[in-house]
């Protein structure tokens, strides 16, 4: 099962994909967090830490620097590339790098032509997109099981989304699910559901727990009262692979 | 500052990571330029809507055509402007003004399949490289991230400022944006801008991390989601807040820059 997340820059995506990947870890499935963002981050919300993220953005760096040998496989990608976060996540950082040597699976493999060429066994995939739509618009038809469409109750986050969701639409993508994120009241509520005419559809209330792990750059797991994010998500990854 | 800003010509550009504010402070820093009496052009090149939003504007779609390129020479760029063409001409004729006479100019969103803004791309491409050799001021804005400033997209830009919110997920993207500096078509001077400040404490943290001076910071504001959702620009919505104070001294700042010796540059 392939999962993509996805909406503008600062909507919460990352944290989404982290609760999301560790709450499926926590069911007993076999997961990889894919880091597809030009500005890998994830790790951080994994609760990898600020020095184990940027070593493996080091390592990558060192590739596109010409510094470091490619990988060859895709194991050798994620063993390389990777790292091992809580609740038997693991991570990958597949973003797209400098120096690119066409047919190699590590650099030349675009983030949306490893989604759909990469055989990912038995591993449920959470890839966490960059802001905006760049790589989503360019994944082909049918490549995507799940779309998770971030959004805040913003008119900027809410037009990204609709236009996701016209991708999604257009591309066939599966489900698709809107998470709307940091909603504060009914009435933000009904603006995003009066933006985004679609059923499908998760709220996160707005969460001081995530304002304060976002700061601290940690994991939100590993900050008090923070049922309000992580529950939903759960629920989530229980209806997903439960 | 008004007598200044139209001698000195700035070219800047704001960087960041996605949600930074960015886009906002660019839009409301162009506006305030072009008040001063300086003639301004903001220039987007993220397909996402948000310089658009903090100019004001209720269109932010200005398709630049497909014929306006042909194909380039052998060996030479793919697509190039039709001979003839005057880029001060194309500007004009394919950018849009705001209240404050900015001209907002970018090469139309993309709503249909990636090639079909391949040609546009190409022609905004051009116009902007020859901007330099023209009478204009430039304030850039970047997609979120660091696909496009790290990938040549900001060569017009002099001043790069990384717009960071005092977050470790900001301070690493703020480092990865630094490199920028190294690239032949790299900016010659690199600044921080502080954004959603709530302490002193959040400024130390910048410096200290990042090992470049903060240049200005932007207080946090309930009045920029009030001026998103009203659809006007934060200038229009609360022009004597905090928020345009703040985004207002960055001006004079900037064109300081310009006076520092190009080897103590970052």
């Amino acid at each position: 099962m392939k999962i993509a997340v996805v909406g503008k820059g600062g909507v919460g995506k990352t944290s989404v994909s982290a609760v999301l990947a560790r709450s499926i870890g926590r069911l007993g499935k076999p997961v990889v967090a894919l880091d597809c963002d030009t500005n890998p981050n994830l790790g951080l919300s994994l609760g990898v830490g600020d020095i184990e993220t940027q070593r493996i953005i080091g390592i990558r760096q060192q590739v596109s620097d010409r510094e470091a040998e490619h990988a060859h496989t895709w194991d050798d990608l994620i063993s390389r590339f990777g790292t091992d976060a809580p609740d038997g996540v693991r991570l990958g950082i597949v973003n797209r790098i400098e120096n690119p040597e066409p047919g190699c699976p590590c650099c030349g493999l675009s983030a949306e032509r490893l989604l759909s060429q990469t055989n990912f066994g038995e591993s449920i995939v959470v890839g966490d997109f960059e802001a905006g739509l760049g790589i989503f618009s360019r994944v082909g038809e049918s490549q995507i099981d799940i779309t998770l469409i971030v959004v805040e109750p913003t008119p900027r986050s809410l037009d990204v989304g609709m236009r996701a969701l016209e991708l999604a639409r257009k591309n066939k993508q599966g489900r698709f699910i809107v998470v709307a994120n940091k909603v504060s009241s009914p009435a933000e509520l009904g603006l995003v559901k009066q933006s985004l005419t679609h059923d499908d559809i998760i709220v996160i209330p707005f969460s001081e727990a995530l304002v304060d792990a976002d700061r601290r750059g940690i994991s939100v797991f590993d900050v008090k009262d923070n049922e309000t994010f992580i529950t939903p998500i759960e629920r989530l990854a229980v209806e997903l692979v439960g | 500052m008004a007598e200044k800003s139209t001698k000195t010509k700035i070219r800047v550009v704001f960087v960041g990571k996605g949600g930074s504010g960015k886009s906002t402070i660019a839009g409301t820093f162009a506006q305030l330029l072009a008040r001063s009496g300086a003639k301004v052009v903001a220039l987007d090149s993220d397909p996402m809507p948000g310089l658009s939003y903090a100019l004001g504007l209720d269109i932010d779609d200005m398709p630049i055509p497909e014929d306006t390129v042909i194909e380039g020479p052998l060996g030479g760029p793919k697509w190039i402007l039709k001979p003839g063409t005057d880029p001060e001409e194309f500007l004009m004729q394919y950018s849009i003004p705001t209240a404050d006479g900015v001209r907002y100019f970018q090469f139309g969103n993309v709503q249909g399949p990636w090639i079909s803004i391949v040609k546009p791309q190409h022609a905004w491409s051009e116009v902007v490289s020859k901007l330099p050799q023209l009478d204009w001021n430039i304030v850039g804005d970047v997609s979120g991230g660091l696909r496009q400033a790290m990938n040549g997209w900001t060569k017009y830009a002099d001043v790069a400022l990384i717009v960071v919110e005092p977050t470790v997920k900001g301070v690493i993207t703020a480092k990865q944006l630094l490199k920028m500096t190294k690239a032949s078509w790299g900016p010659r001077i690199m600044r921080i801008v502080a954004n959603k400040v709530q302490s002193d404490d959040d400024l130390e943290m910048l410096e200290k991390k990042l090992g470049v001076p903060v240049i200005g910071s932007v207080p946090w504001s309930p009045a920029i989601l009030e001026a998103e959702r009203a659809r006007v620009s934060p200038l229009v919505h609360d022009p004597q807040g905090t928020y345009v104070e703040a985004v207002s001294n960055l001006i004079p700042r900037v064109l300081k820059l310009y006076d520092i010796p190009i080897d103590q540059t970052y």
